[in-house]
């Protein structure tokens, strides 16, 4: 592949559990009370280093929306996903946000998680309320 | 009568002499003339109040000035019976009689018979006046003190110039000429009084630039407003590459696609790994490129227009992202990955000197502009400059960031460039320490110096390329669209006829090139099976271009051959694309 542009993030980071690429903030973190398929996701405002998938209708506890799977810019594992658009007025607030998958990447203290294994939860994003 | 509508009332009706109306009678209507911008024969009035009437189909162009440039025209060409009779015949006069009189009386040189004049102008404001009256008065003195009429110069000088009460700089420069003869001999203004005639001339020339255009119309105004149009319609082309002497006036200009290179002529196979960066030397001569394959190979451009091997220089263990030709084109300098810069002999592919500093990698580097030093950017954030043989000589801590980085050094050696936060470009002067900054919204992924230091081309993180005018006030002045990045560095560039394009990359595979001007999409060039992470336009040839890719080639691109057409002395600098065949002349639509 060509010369990768990756940028780099200062403060607490959580990055690629793979490569280390830097992905998000700590203090970006909207809501660490999210879920998906292994496990905890976090709601992050602001995302970098990533690839988008193709928009697709996905069905989602708090109902249908459209999302778009993120990939790291550097290794290509999937990451998460970001919200393009709800279609229930109440989720509104999530569209051009982030969820990431606290299974995939390492905290800001380099932590992993081990998530949880074969999802209770199918392809969820279950909220506080 | 003719073509003009019969449905408008008689009043409004243009009186149109029998020899105009051949024009509309052979079936030759406005509408359909050709689409020229320079539509002088279409006498439609859209409303005729005596001299408040309007021709063409803008609604801008007064019939009056429109005959008076005209006129001026005439007389200007030398055509003096045409330019009166075209007075007489229209009825509209190229001067009123004040102002002949006037003009008379400056040439003959009645000086105080010309000021009486000068206040009987109507349409002049007191400065005016005072300004021409200045400029009379000073050719007066001039030539009274040409023939020795010392006496009366001083008059003039002490009782009309000075009550004036204007540029008293000028007035104390005649007053040192009435005591030192000799030295307004020397001034530039010698000249001036050499000879009466011209010098009147002269003067009437001065006095044009002082009254408003109303008054006395601007020499050869029509040629004036013609090269503006011309002028225009060379910048909203939007393919034009190439010197085209001549721009007809029949038809309005503009080039066919086949001025930009289009056509892979050769693909260089050398590298054997993804090629990520190369670039023409200033003169154009040679091509350095480099490669994921630890490798740089110089190109020699030979004068046909082929590239071929020169040599290949190795000594560098990483993949390497970055060239840079010295000053002088004689010498090379390469960054490799996390690793070290080296400086190479051009001509011998010896190695010269290797770069490192301990514990940090180096992010980027530039010459200096003169020749004798390197500026490099390193992980720890900060940015030196260095002699030649290694040693460090300036330093700039805390001033970028950490990660892929471009340097800039304008050809004065005085700014530096470089990224110094996700989406903050730094401007730093080295002489006055001056930070400036251009802030974009979207964080940006390598930059572009134009060669003349005015511009700045920013890649974002967004597909977006802005063009920025970094002279004075920072100004966001293009955007350019279209192409691929999600996850590489792709240098833009600039090129082509006076750097009227920019050209990138793309992840899709394509190089891509806009007009820069007007932001216009000209050419996608598909070819490569790869990511094009760079693209170069030769300095020396406007049109040959140079791309590479992860597909480990790199190509080298030009005109399309089957689509040149030969210049016939018909073509009128217009070049059509239509895939004839050579030999077929290029017809303007009739």
């Amino acid at each position: 592949m060509g010369r990768l542009f990756v940028e780099s993030l200062e403060g607490n980071v959580y990055s690629c559990k793979h490569c280390k690429t830097h992905f998000a903030l700590l203090e970006d973190i909207v809501s660490k009370a999210f879920h998906c398929r292994h496990g905890k996701a976090y709601l992050i405002t602001n995302v970098v280093n990533v690839t988008f998938g193709e928009k697709e209708e996905r069905m989602m506890i708090t109902g249908m929306h459209i999302v778009a799977d993120i990939f790291c810019v550097c290794c290509g594992s999937i990451v998460g996903w970001k919200y393009e658009s709800a279609y229930e007025k109440s989720q509104k607030y999530k569209e051009g946000k982030f969820i990431l998958e606290r299974f995939k990447v390492l905290g800001p203290d380099g932590s992993t998680y081990q998530g949880i294994p074969e999802a209770q939860f199918a392809e969820s994003d279950a909220d506080e309320e | 009568m003719g073509g003009v509508e019969d449905d408008q009332p008689p009043s409004k009706r243009v009186k149109v002499t029998s020899k105009h109306l051949e024009g509309f009678a052979n079936g030759f209507s406005p509408r359909e003339s050709p689409s020229c911008s320079l539509s002088l024969m279409m006498a439609r009035p859209l409303s005729s109040k005596g001299d408040d009437e309007i021709l063409g189909t803008k609604g801008i162009v007064k019939k009056v000035e429109l005959v008076r440039i005209i006129t001026e025209a005439l007389y200007s060409l030398g055509y003096e019976r045409t330019g009166a009779h075209l007075e007489e015949e229209s009825g509209i006069h190229l001067q009123s009689s004040v102002v002949k009189l006037f003009m008379q009386q400056i040439l003959d040189g009645n000086w105080d018979k010309s000021l009486h004049t000068l206040h009987k102008f109507s349409q002049l404001d007191e400065t005016t006046i005072k300004s021409a009256s200045f400029v009379i008065l000073e050719q007066k003195f001039l030539e009274l003190l040409d023939e020795e009429k010392l006496m009366d110069a001083l008059k003039t000088l002490r009782t009309e110039i000075a009550p004036l009460c204007i540029n008293s700089n000028r007035i104390h420069n005649l007053s040192t000429c009435i005591v030192s003869p000799s030295q307004y001999d020397q001034t530039e203004f010698a000249a001036k009084t050499a000879v009466k005639a011209k010098a009147r001339s002269a003067l009437l020339e001065e006095l044009q630039r002082i009254f408003p255009p109303t008054v006395i119309i601007p020499e050869r105004r029509l040629v004036h407003l013609v090269e503006q149009a011309l002028d225009l319609q060379r910048d909203a082309c939007i393919f034009h590459n190439s010197l085209v002497q001549d721009m007809s006036l029949y038809t309005d200009h503009q080039c066919g696609r086949d001025q930009i290179p289009s056509q892979t002529l050769q693909i260089l196979q050398e590298h054997s790994d993804e090629v990520w960066f190369l670039q023409f030397s200033h003169n154009g001569q040679y091509l350095a490129s480099a490669s994921g394959d630890h490798l740089v190979i110089i190109w020699e451009v030979n004068s046909d227009g082929t590239v071929n091997l020169k040599d290949i220089l190795s000594g560098h263990q990483k993949p390497i992202f970055h060239v840079s030709w010295s000053p002088d084109g004689l010498q090379l300098l390469t960054c490799g990955v996390q690793e070290t810069a080296r400086r190479w002999n051009v001509y011998s592919g010896e190695c010269l000197q290797v770069y490192e500093k301990n514990g940090v990698s180096i992010v980027s580097c530039e010459w200096a502009p003169d020749g004798k030093g390197i500026y490099f950017g390193f992980t720890d954030k900060s940015m030196s400059m260095w002699n030649l043989e290694g040693k460090e000589v300036e330093c700039w801590k805390g001033q970028r960031i950490v990660s892929i980085s471009d340097l800039g050094v304008t050809s004065d050696g005085k700014k530096i460039i470089t990224i110094c936060k996700n989406s903050v470009i730094l401007l730093f002067d080295k002489e006055s320490n001056v930070e400036k900054f251009i802030e974009e919204d979207e964080t940006i992924t390598s930059f572009s110096l134009s060669s003349d230091n005015k511009f700045l081309l920013v890649s974002l993180v967004n597909q977006e390329i802005h063009l920025w005018n970094i002279e004075g006030h920072f100004k966001l002045v293009g955007k350019y669209k279209g192409h691929k990045r999600t996850r590489y560095v792709l240098k833009a560039c600039f090129g082509g006829f006076q750097q009227s394009f920019v050209a990138c990359g793309s992840e899709d595979a394509q190089v891509y090139i806009w007009h820069r001007g007007s932001g216009k999409l000209v050419e996608t060039l598909p070819g490569h099976s790869g990511a094009v992470n760079s693209v170069s336009w030769n300095p020396g040839n406007p049109h040959m271009l140079a791309s590479a890719s992860d597909d480990g080639t790199i190509r080298i691109w030009g005109l399309n051959q089957v689509k040149m057409k030969p210049r016939g002395p018909d073509s009128n600098g217009v070049h059509y694309s239509n895939g004839g065949t050579p030999g077929e002349k290029a017809r303007v639509l009739e």
